[in-house]
């Protein structure tokens, strides 16, 4: 009978790892389509983009705001799409004359930039989380023993696998891709081979900002939408970025997959230390490997 | 004994050779030059003498000491310092501020938080020295990222000299000037050359700056070595003449 | 500006801080509000000293500054009601955290090296936030204040005196602003100046980059650690929003807004962000956008920041 007892508690053990683990993968998913479009950001223009939090709740607002006018499927189309085109502007009109500058510069006016987002987005919509409403038929649990495999988790997941795959053959098989790549290796070769760099500056940036608002609209299903879910969820692109590498972008989607899988497992052991392990983990990387998982050296 | 002995060493880069099985030594007072086209590796060659790149395989060898695996800095402390195909100063330091910190530096106060009255003139007056033998007085307390190219040249040249090196590694030190510049840097090698009995090794492109200088002149292409000898040896050399005007044509 | 006119004006602003409790009230000011300029001036010009002078940019500071607020006020709390010995702790952590980390990313550089301060400093954030047993958490840590310091033969209430709190603040400030003061006028100083005018330079000087780098930020977290216990000495509180990004961002546009380049210009950026974000706060809920905007203008148009803009004058 305690024989039994035990093999049970083993299989429920199990179950519940697994159970936490695919959940972690989910949300690691999810940090790394955020990370990914910061780290995009980064890799081409050096600039650490501060206001991408801003950016997620802007597209997460956006989607909102549509919502009672096009439906939740259009919503999660055009908000993207209308958070990159404020991208586009930012970097026209603001970040493109600190290019020369000292990196310091950039950084202070995304971070400026940040504060504006949150509270004008806390001016016209208040404070509370607002009701973001998605398609019933995606809530429901798909199954029942694996709860957790609600409809709208599972279509998170192939939501950000569809564009993260999107964005490899965008990298890879365009022009406007692979301008990027060379131009994230050597700028300076890139514009002397007669790319305009301006523009393809100001294209990332809004691809970046496209990923930020997508991941914006996801999250607010997930999450639930108030102003601050920007700055709450910047951070673990940040730490996903630094653990799979700077200018690697299968580093950064690594990294975030690892954070959202460790902090998954971590949850059934010691709950209240989920959070926690993203910065151990991100410690130990320093530690050992201070270029990252997949990094490049000489880099920084 | 040589002061310096580069032996076979090689850089790859992936799979480009850039420093393709060097050898090369050095005598103490010697003045020899390295010459070649662009892209022949002179540079990387100097970076790895100087530590700033670690040889693919080979060993070099300084003064008796194997220092293949030395991080820069402490080859600058045994001795060896270089200047930078691109001038590389202090720019919103006036000329003596950059030569005062190479002083520090060189005599060991590098981690003092305080200096005494003393040893603050010593260091001033080594700075005046310096500021002489580099023809700086005029700009002496003048920004150096304000300076003409020569005085920004002859300044790096200078910290350069600050730290009392045994063997210096000049990277194209007339490159970008004019003739009257040329000259001027020239001059201040020969002095040094004569003068303070510096080994010096020389990337050069300009070759009345070589003829004018060197006592012995290697020829690197394409990252090996296409011929040594004495400046008369080299001017005949066929082999040599074909890799530049090949370059040329 | 000659020798003798930098000579003076340091002259006259030691005598402005020195006197500042006397005048404030003159100006529509009260002693705390001086206070408080100076202690963050002190975290403003600790974080100068690795920013503007040896050319680090480190936007973590906050987790440091926290480390010595809840520092002391743990200790008063749960530990010693006791002032200095709370100070103490507060600098001892704060400057055991610097050097560990310190050690950790003092090989990256650039960009790198900002994303991990900012990922360091939100995790003392972190820590301070859900640790609410031993910190109070968001609600921060309160029930207990600043204890009178009793020298023996006699005791300084800074308690209920703000100007005893303003004198014992001024007595840290000036201490750390002469150490730091005299480290840049001193060898090792100006190894961290060529480090920032030109690393690659620096080390082929011979000067293991480094290293010095570790200890300019070891300096510089420890004063910002000091501060940090003056602060929420001063707030009576401490407050787990002092650990966050924007505090780090606050510590930095303060000095940019003075002038990095300048000894002075922290001081100078402190005072001015302190009273402008106590108007602004006080008149409108939407405070945030303000110091956002006010971010936004001073990168634009004022990036060599006050002093920065009359060294060009004075120059023409």
């Amino acid at each position: 009978m305690a024989v039994a007892a035990r093999g049970d508690r083993a299989a429920a053990m199990t179950q519940l790892v697994l159970f936490n683990l695919f959940n972690g993968l989910i949300i690691g998913a999810f940090y790394a389509l955020m990370a990914l479009g910061l780290s995009l950001i980064l890799n081409l223009s050096g600039v650490i983009n501060f206001a991408h939090g801003g950016f997620l709740a802007i597209g997460a607002y956006l989607a909102f705001a549509m919502m009672p006018y096009t439906g939740f499927w259009w919503a999660l189309l055009l908000a993207p799409v209308l958070t990159a085109v404020i991208g586009l502007i930012v970097e026209r009109v603001l970040i493109r004359r600190l290019y020369g500058r000292d990196p310091l510069y950039s950084l202070l006016l995304t971070f400026g930039l940040a504060f504006i987002f949150e509270d004008g987005l806390r001016y016209i919509w208040g404070p509370s989380t607002v009701p973001f409403a998605t398609p019933d038929w995606l809530s429901a649990s798909l199954s029942g023993q694996f709860f957790f495999l609600t409809g709208y988790r599972l279509f998170m997941v192939v939501l950000v696998v569809v564009a993260v795959v999107a964005l490899f053959v965008i990298l890879n098989r365009t022009r406007l891709g692979i301008r990027i790549r060379a131009g994230t290796l050597d700028l300076e070769t890139v514009s002397v081979l007669g790319v305009n760099v301006r523009i393809l500056r100001n294209l990332n940036f809004g691809l970046g900002a496209f990923l930020a608002g997508l991941a914006g609209v996801l999250a607010a299903g997930m999450l639930g939408l108030q102003p601050t879910i920007g700055s709450t969820l910047i951070m673990p692109s940040f730490v996903a970025i630094i653990i799979g590498g700077l200018g690697s972008l299968p580093g950064t989607l690594l990294g975030g997959l690892l954070i959202g899988a460790a902090s998954g497992v971590v949850t059934v052991f010691f709950p209240s230390a989920s959070e926690a392990v993203i910065y151990v983990m991100m410690g130990l990387v320093l530690l050992v490997r201070p270029r990252g998982l997949l990094g490049e050296e000489g880099r920084f | 004994m040589s002061l310096l002995s580069v032996q076979n060493v090689t850089r790859r880069f992936g799979s480009l050779v850039a420093v393709d099985n060097v050898s090369m030594t050095v005598e103490p007072g010697e003045l020899r030059a390295v010459i070649g086209p662009n892209g022949a590796g002179k540079t990387t060659f100097f970076n790895l003498i100087s530590g700033f790149l670690r040889p693919t395989s080979g060993r070099i060898v300084f003064d008796g000491e194997d220092i293949t695996d030395l991080l820069p800095a402490r080859r600058v402390w045994r001795g060896i310092a270089r200047t930078f195909q691109i001038t590389e100063v202090f720019p919103e330091l006036t000329v003596r501020e950059n030569l005062r910190i190479a002083v520090e530096v060189a005599a060991g106060y590098r981690l003092r938080p305080w200096i005494s009255r003393a040893r603050s003139t010593e260091v001033d007056i080594r700075v005046d020295e310096l500021v002489g033998l580099g023809g700086l007085g005029a700009v002496r307390d003048r920004l150096v990222g304000e300076l003409s190219h020569g005085d920004q040249r002859a300044n790096e040249i200078m910290m350069a000299l600050a730290l009392k090196p045994r063997l210096l590694l000049l990277d194209e030190p007339t490159a970008g000037m004019g003739d009257q510049e040329t000259y001027e840097i020239t001059q201040l090698i020969r002095r040094l050359h004569r003068d303070q009995r510096l080994t010096i090794v020389l990337i050069e492109h300009d070759m009345r700056v070589i003829f004018h200088l060197a006592d012995r002149i290697m020829v690197l292409a394409e990252g090996a070595v296409l011929a040594e000898g004495t400046p008369a040896e080299i001017g005949a050399d066929e082999a040599v003449q074909a890799a530049y005007l090949g370059q040329a044509a | 500006m000659g020798v003798s006119g930098k000579r003076a004006a340091d002259v006259a602003v030691w005598v402005l801080l020195l006197t500042m409790p006397y005048w404030l009230n003159w100006v529509g000011g009260y002693t705390a509000l001086g206070s408080r300029v100076l202690v963050l001036a002190l975290a403003a010009m600790s974080l100068n000293f690795l920013l503007g002078f040896t050319g680090v940019l480190s936007f973590g500071h906050a987790a440091y500054f926290g480390l010595g607020v809840y520092g002391v006020g743990l200790t008063i709390k749960y530990l010693v009601p006791n002032t200095l010995i709370g100070m103490a702790v507060g600098v001892l952590v704060g400057g055991a955290a610097a050097v560990v980390i310190g050690a950790l990313i003092v090989r990256l550089r650039g960009v790198y090296f900002a994303m991990v301060t900012i990922a360091f400093g939100q995790v003392f954030y972190f820590i301070a936030f859900r640790w609410n047993v031993v910190t109070g958490g968001d609600d921060g840590l309160s029930g207990w204040r600043r204890v009178p310091i009793d020298l023996g033969f006699t005791t300084i209430d800074i308690l209920g005196n703000d100007k005893a709190f303003y004198y014992l603040a001024f007595i840290c400030f000036a201490g750390a602003i002469a150490i730091m003061a005299a480290l840049l006028r001193s060898p090792f100083g100006r190894t961290l100046l060529a480090i920032r005018e030109n690393e690659r330079r620096a080390r082929f000087l011979g000067i293991p980059v480094e290293f010095h780098i570790w200890l300019s930020w070891v300096i510089s977290c420890v004063f910002v650690s000091l501060a940090g216990t003056l602060y929420a000495l001063l707030n009576n509180f401490a407050d787990p929003h002092d650990l966050r990004w924007d505090q780090s961002g606050d510590f930095v546009i303060m000095a940019v807004l003075g002038g990095m380049r300048s000894f002075w210009g922290p001081l100078i950026g402190a005072a001015i962000f302190v009273v402008l974000q106590d108007y602004v706060s006080s008149e409108t809920q939407n405070w945030m956008s303000f110091i956002g905007l006010f971010f936004v203008l001073v990168v634009l148009f004022f990036p060599r920041g006050v002093l920065g803009l009359m060294q060009r004058r004075t120059a023409a």
